[in-house]
């Protein structure tokens, strides 16, 4: 029926579903609570679609702790091996090779068009749940704007939202207008009713460009804080004319680069060809978004080229845009394992937005002092911040820690009078230790606990063997 | 987890918000039967007999203010229990008696209300005193008398008016314990019964052998949480010999001694035994802090305490040594304690500091003042209270902004006493670009540092070159902000606060108070 009603615009959208492939992702996540361990085996369905090169591109999610990728042809029984070949966990992208390449005999890939209007009609392909063959949506492009990227949680990218249905198992798959893919299912928002969101080209003809050298750096930021600037007052004392032109650097991120260039107080009126009006945005294509795009074309290590006004006058400048992971604790975390180190039981792994998950929906509550060390002393106290901030994040009983009476959930201050900026600190707090008790204390009110260090010390072994722990460990 | 002193913890306000729904209902009801009855007050007074005459109803209106709209304010009327105690005495909870603006009272249940006043009030006790100056009131009514807690030979009964008649209902014993007070977070000795009856928490006494031995102030399903007899004579003497100056209590914070091996790094001999000191912040009232980090208490007035920082009350067996701050002890009252110091044991004399709302950097309640703020062109500032904060409702502490909950994490400092927030913009050409921007803590303003109100006011007649600069905490919000000063500024304000129907532009009290 979609196809009828599509009309010329999906006559042949039957030469595209033949692109599109099912993916079946085995997944096995890291217990961030207990490192060492792992989640149940988990299947999970996903979409893909063929491009360039002989790679299939999706979502990360869909193959994100992937154990095993198993990708199917349209109505091809048969299945392949897949493995990931670049993943950008900030823009939910990945591209797949398969080793087997009959995989890819007489598949087309598809092309990439440009970023589809608002209002116009799009067709979403996907194996959503429900059933085993490929599904098709129609839609019409709602809306386009920046909108947090739910995969890694804490960054905001261009996206477009649609009336098509986009369930669990259509993400990755392409959303195609006039034969060209113009986004990547992805998300939908929870308690909105037909209402599902894809990546648009700027996005995926970022990270195709970002990997060309064989690897994904990201996408850089600009390093500020950038508002509106409508009051006419500010406007008068910053004596700009009032031309609704320009936003102001309200504060800055603490990147090098970028406190070299700009300044809190500047007034950015250009960002590359963009002009930046009074509230904050850019005119893209016909919509008016947030000027953080402008700062999203550049690749890593690029200069964006703006104009500021700044002490009355204007000026140009050349802003390097580089990658800020200062805040990767506060955003899911998908490369790497968990960071630990067991010490008489005792389970110490750096703070993050993956523990705090374990301790469930009110963590924000119920353990206000970690979420504020997360999220807010960075910005407010530079100085007091640490690099990594460690928790006890469990107790694994045993005698030597039997009167040991925290469970954990304590962010650590000292170890043995070491100041804990990071996790090897712990281990060095630990292994250089003299005293006869080893001495943990907490932030919380200086709160401590004590161990017997000799005892410990002959107890570790045992407790590894106990509770299956393959190393004391993961650094 | 460990456990500490001067724990600002939940207050249970919201424990009978529930119970709040019950009570409309039962006013409608009342004033029915008020009408249907027509027996004489002289009648009616010969019929009371036994509890009857000794317990009253008492119906309380009060402001009730929006601290989303500070300048608004509504009226909220209910009912609670009285016990008469005295000559022209009645006891009840302080609970709901603040911005009072009328007080009533009626015996028998039914029938006649009476004028009545608030004689004595103390929040930190959450204990009142009401009294009727009409002479015919006190006819027929017999003070009760006072019993301990914990000698319930045939169980415990609570009592109240309930439409109309004095209901009776048995409740079981189920623990003596310490737990925040209601109107303060100062810890102090509970008695929790269960009981089938529902909507008590408002002064009902509880009855063991014809005695009164405690009035309830919370419920929470089952459990009727009570204050014991002991406590209330206690505080009523001390007040009597004009002793009583509010509640002190320990501004330490402790954990317990489960671990040897926390013992045994500091060298104490024998026996486990008291409770490690952990962290010592500086005395609200300027006081010298005679106890310092790592010092055990091993003993306090007298009280040997265990490693859970418990000791055994001669009246309710184990509690928490917190208590020991209550025990016949008041703000400002001298506690002997003995503790373990770098190898040696010593005696130390603590002085009790006074519980103040204020002394928090986020004050935890504001009782008989009305809000305060400052609207500035469509601005409006305000002080950050816990009692701005409970506007989120019965789950303020979810609900309410993050950041600005966690400020009741920090404690005060010179450069910080108190926090003045930007809680709303109410829309104006004035303030246009800024219509979104809430919840903001001030830190600045026209360069000068900004705590409490007036200061703000102040600070806004130095504006330079005809600009405000108001600058607001490091955070995740706004940091810089420019007004014009001078008469847009008047212009706007005056336009605002008729287009928003505000009478006054600003209501603040006392600066550091």
């Amino acid at each position: 029926m979609a196809l009828i009603c599509g009309g010329a615009a999906f006559g042949r959208a039957t030469e595209a579903e033949r692109s599109v492939i099912q993916i079946t992702t085995y997944m096995q996540q890291p217990v961030w609570d207990a490192p060492w361990r792992f989640e149940s085996v988990q299947r999970a369905g996903g979409t893909g679609f063929v491009i360039k090169g002989k790679r299939i591109m999706t979502n990360a999610h869909v193959v994100s702790w992937a154990r095993q990728i198993i990708v199917h042809r349209y109505q091809d029984p048969r299945p392949y091996v897949a493995e990931v070949e670049f993943v950008g966990h900030d823009c939910d992208l990945a591209v797949l090779t398969v080793e087997d390449q009959r995989f890819f005999e007489n598949l087309e890939s598809l092309d990439f068009g440009d970023l589809p209007k608002v209002r116009s009609a799009v067709l979403t392909y996907g194996y959503p749940a429900g059933g085993e063959e490929i599904s098709y949506t129609r839609g019409v492009v709602s809306r386009i704007q920046l909108e947090p990227y739910a995969h890694i949680g804490n960054r905001q990218f261009l996206s477009v939202q649609t009336d098509a249905a986009i369930n669990p198992g259509n993400s990755g798959g392409p959303v195609i207008q006039d034969d060209r893919v113009v986004g990547v299912a992805f998300q939908g928002q929870p308690g909105l009713e037909n209402t599902g969101f894809f990546i648009p080209p700027p996005v995926i003809d970022h990270f195709l460009k970002d990997v060309v050298d064989n690897r994904y750096d990201g996408f850089p930021q600009a390093g500020a804080r950038v508002v509106p600037l409508q009051n006419p007052a500010y406007r008068a004392l910053l004596k700009l004319p009032d031309d609704n032109v320009g936003a102001r650097v309200d504060s800055l991120l603490p990147i090098p680069s970028s406190e070299k260039v700009l300044k809190p107080e500047d007034v950015l009126l250009r960002i590359g060809q963009y002009p930046v009006a009074s509230d904050a945005t850019i005119l893209y294509q016909g919509n008016r978004l947030s000027a953080a795009l402008a700062f999203q074309f550049a690749q890593q290590g690029e200069t964006v080229p703006i104009e500021v006004w700044r002490d009355g006058c204007k000026q140009e400048l050349a802003l390097p845009v580089n990658i800020y992971d200062g805040d990767r604790a506060g955003g899911f975390q998908y490369t790497g394992l968990p960071r630990y180190f067991v010490y008489g039981g005792l389970v110490f792994t750096p703070l993050s937005l993956d523990y705090l998950r374990t301790i469930g929906r009110n963590a924000e509550q119920s353990n206000s002092d970690l979420y504020y060390e997360l999220y807010y002393r960075r910005a407010e106290n530079s100085s007091k911040a640490r690099p990594e901030p460690i928790v006890l994040a469990s107790v694994l009983a045993d005698a030597v820690n039997a009167n040991v009476s925290t469970r954990g959930r304590m962010l650590v201050d000292k170890i043995n009078g070491v100041r804990i900026e990071r996790l090897e600190d712990v281990v060095r707090a630990f292994e250089t230790a003299t005293n006869n008790f080893d001495v943990i204390e907490f932030v919380s009110h200086h709160s401590f606990e004590c161990l017997d260090h000799t005892e410990v010390t002959k107890a570790n072994a045992g407790i590894l063997k106990t509770y299956g722990l393959p190393g004391d460990r993961r650094l | 987890m460990n456990q500490f002193s001067f724990k600002l913890r939940t207050w249970p306000f919201d424990l009978r918000r529930v119970i709040g729904v019950f009570r409309p209902a039962l006013i409608v009801l009342l004033a029915a039967m008020a009408l249907t009855f027509s027996m004489s007050a002289s009648a009616q007074e010969e019929r009371l007999t036994g509890w009857e005459r000794s317990i009253v109803t008492i119906e309380v209106s009060r402001k009730q203010y929006d601290y989303y709209q500070p300048w608004s304010k509504r009226t909220r009327r209910f009912q609670k229990i009285g016990t008469v105690i005295g000559d022209r005495q009645i006891l009840t909870t302080a609970d709901e008696l603040f911005d009072r603006t009328l007080i009533r009272l009626q015996k028998g249940g039914r029938g006649r209300w009476w004028l009545g006043e608030v004689s004595w009030l103390d929040y930190h006790a959450n204990l009142a005193l009401v009294t009727v100056s009409d002479e015919n009131f006190w006819r027929d009514l017999k003070p009760v008398s006072f019993g301990s807690a914990a000698k319930a030979d045939g169980g415990y009964q609570i009592v109240r008016w309930r439409e109309g008649k004095l209901e009776n209902r048995r409740a079981e014993f189920t623990q003596f314990t310490v737990r925040d007070s209601q109107l303060c977070p100062i810890d102090m000795v509970t008695l929790e019964v269960s009981s089938e009856i529902q909507g008590v928490g408002w002064g009902e006494p509880i009855i063991a052998n014809s005695k009164v031995v405690g009035i309830l102030w919370a419920q929470e399903t089952r459990t009727c949480i009570a204050m014991p007899a002991s406590f209330i004579q206690a505080v009523m003497d001390a007040r009597k010999k004009g002793e009583y100056h509010g509640l002190g209590y320990f501004h330490f914070f402790w954990q317990q001694s489960e671990n040897p091996a926390s013992l045994a790094r500091l060298k104490l001999p024998g026996e486990a035994r008291g409770v490690v000191v952990i962290d010592v912040p500086d005395r609200p009232d300027g006081g010298t802090q005679v106890l310092k980090p790592l010092d055990v208490i091993l003993r306090i007035d007298g009280f040997d305490l265990d490693i859970q920082g418990d000791y055994d009350d001669p009246e309710f067996g184990p509690l928490l040594l917190e208590n020991l701050a209550t025990r016949k002890k008041w703000a400002g009252d001298d506690v002997k304690m003995q503790i373990w110091r770098d190898g040696k044991q010593l005696d130390v004399t603590y002085r009790l500091p006074k519980f103040e709302y204020t002394n928090s950097l986020v004050p935890a309640a504001v009782f008989d003042k009305e809000p305060e703020y400052l609207i500035v062109g469509g601005l409006v500032f305000q002080p950050l209270t816990e009692s701005y904060l409970a506007s989120w409702g019965n789950e303020w502490k979810r609900r309410a902004p993050f950041r600005l909950n966690f400020y009741r994490n920090e404690t005060t400092a010179k450069e910080h006493p108190a926090l003045v927030m930007l809680s709303q913009v109410l829309p104006d050409s004035y303030n246009i670009g800024y219509q979104e921007q809430r919840y903001l803590v001030v830190d600045k303003v026209n360069g000068q540092a900004v705590h409490y109100l007036p200061e703000l006011q102040q600070a806004l007649q130095k504006a330079t070159n005809g600009f405000h600069v108001i600058e607001f905490a490091k955070g995740d919000g706004l940091r810089r902000m420019v007004l014009a000063a001078g008469d847009t500024e008047h212009e706007a304000t005056t336009r605002v606060l008729k287009r928003y129907g505000v009478t006054d532009g600003f209501r603040f009290a006392d600066a550091k108070n």
